[in-house]
């Protein structure tokens, strides 16, 4: 589904290129907004949000997909799911009378929210953070580190390396 | 010798110890370009061992971003229908044919105050009913006071003198008293 380079046109190019880009991702933007959906009766409404949304200001959302790190199909897929999960959210009742609620349903955690988290758990691997933690919470060295978790010492070298490296790019970022 | 390198070198100095002490006071920013593009490479499998041992973390905690992984992986290889022309005619809409690749902005509400003709309508209209209630209010007071002249008995006249204070004060009550 992804040949040729529809997003390239898109965003260099006009109407035309949009004309073409939806009419080819249409059909794959319906079926995953259906996935989340099904039976909601918003299936227009709520594709339209997703086109609303790659389109919306100069198309900032499409420009942000990267081609070496997946496919236009797949990218696809995910940001029309989650666009339309979380239209189907905000049009939610905020609160719904106790009677209309089963009672087993009483039990159970009607939302889950999903924990924050702290930066080395959105950044690092577990890996990378067990390596670190145990590089600088622990005092342990690189040598007590490979014996601990039976690598080899350069695995744990490039680990902390790769780690660093993600941690000093998220704060350089951040303060520029 | 703790936190040093096998040659008992600092392997990674005190700006990256401290580097990491800080990271872990932070709350990571949600960045949802940066995560459509983490879940949609590890469902297709593109993503580096590290980056994907951080995402299957991450999806292990939120069973949406996971659902919508497994959907993903799933569409890819399915053959969907064409979306309804009405759902593609409405989308192609959204981008402006003569501007490029510029979305058209909904018109904003009609502003019917705008407008030369309603503004002066509106003020002749509020002119019209002041006066209208100037004139209403003129002539109730008129007929007011004719009520009060015809409709009165000559007792009337007489107690309304009484306990009218204007005449109390100018009339001699002793006029007929006088024996």
């Amino acid at each position: 589904m992804d040949g040729g380079d529809p997003l390239a046109e898109l965003l260099a190019g006009g109407r035309r290129s949009w004309d073409g880009f939806v009419r080819r991702y249409a059909a794959l933007i319906v079926a995953a907004v259906r996935g989340v959906a099904a039976g909601s009766g918003d299936i227009e409404d709520l594709t339209q949000e997703v086109f609303v949304r790659l389109c919306k200001d100069d198309f900032r959302l499409l420009r942000s997909y990267d081609a070496t790190r997946a496919s236009l199909s797949t990218w696809l897929t995910i940001v029309a799911r989650s666009t339309a999960r979380d239209a189907l959210r905000r049009r939610r009742p905020d609160s719904v009378s106790i009677d209309l609620v089963p009672e087993m349903h009483l039990k159970i955690d009607a939302v889950e929210p999903v924990p924050k988290l702290k930066l080395p758990e959105a950044l690092l691997s577990p890996r990378q953070r067990e390596i670190i933690g145990m590089l600088y919470d622990g005092e342990m060295d690189v040598a007590e580190i490979a014996a601990a978790l039976g690598i080899d010492r350069q695995t744990v070298r490039s680990a902390h390396h790769k780690a660093m490296l993600k941690l000093r790019a998220h704060f350089k970022a951040d303060m520029g | 010798m703790p936190g040093k390198g096998s040659n008992g070198a600092d392997p990674a100095g005190s700006r990256d110890r401290e580097l990491w002490r800080r990271s872990r006071g932070v709350e990571a920013r949600v960045d949802e370009a940066e995560r459509f593009l983490d879940l949609a490479g590890f469902a297709d499998g593109r993503l580096d061992d590290d980056d994907t041992a951080r995402v299957a973390a991450l999806l292990a905690r939120d069973r949406a971003a996971a659902a919508d992984v497994t959907a993903a992986r799933a569409l890819a290889e399915a053959a969907v229908t064409p979306a309804d022309e009405r759902i593609v005619v409405h989308a192609l809409s959204l981008v402006d044919a003569g501007a490029g690749a510029e979305v058209i902005a909904f018109p904003p509400p009609r502003r019917v105050a705008a407008q030369p003709w309603f503004s002066a309508a509106r003020w002749s209209g509020l002119a019209a009913a002041i006066v209208l209630a100037s004139w209403l209010g003129f002539d109730l007071g008129s007929g007011f006071y004719e009520f009060g002249a015809t409709a009165r008995s000559p007792d009337d006249v007489s107690a309304n003198e009484l306990i009218d204070s204007a005449p109390l004060v100018l009339r001699d009550f002793t006029e007929n008293s006088q024996i």
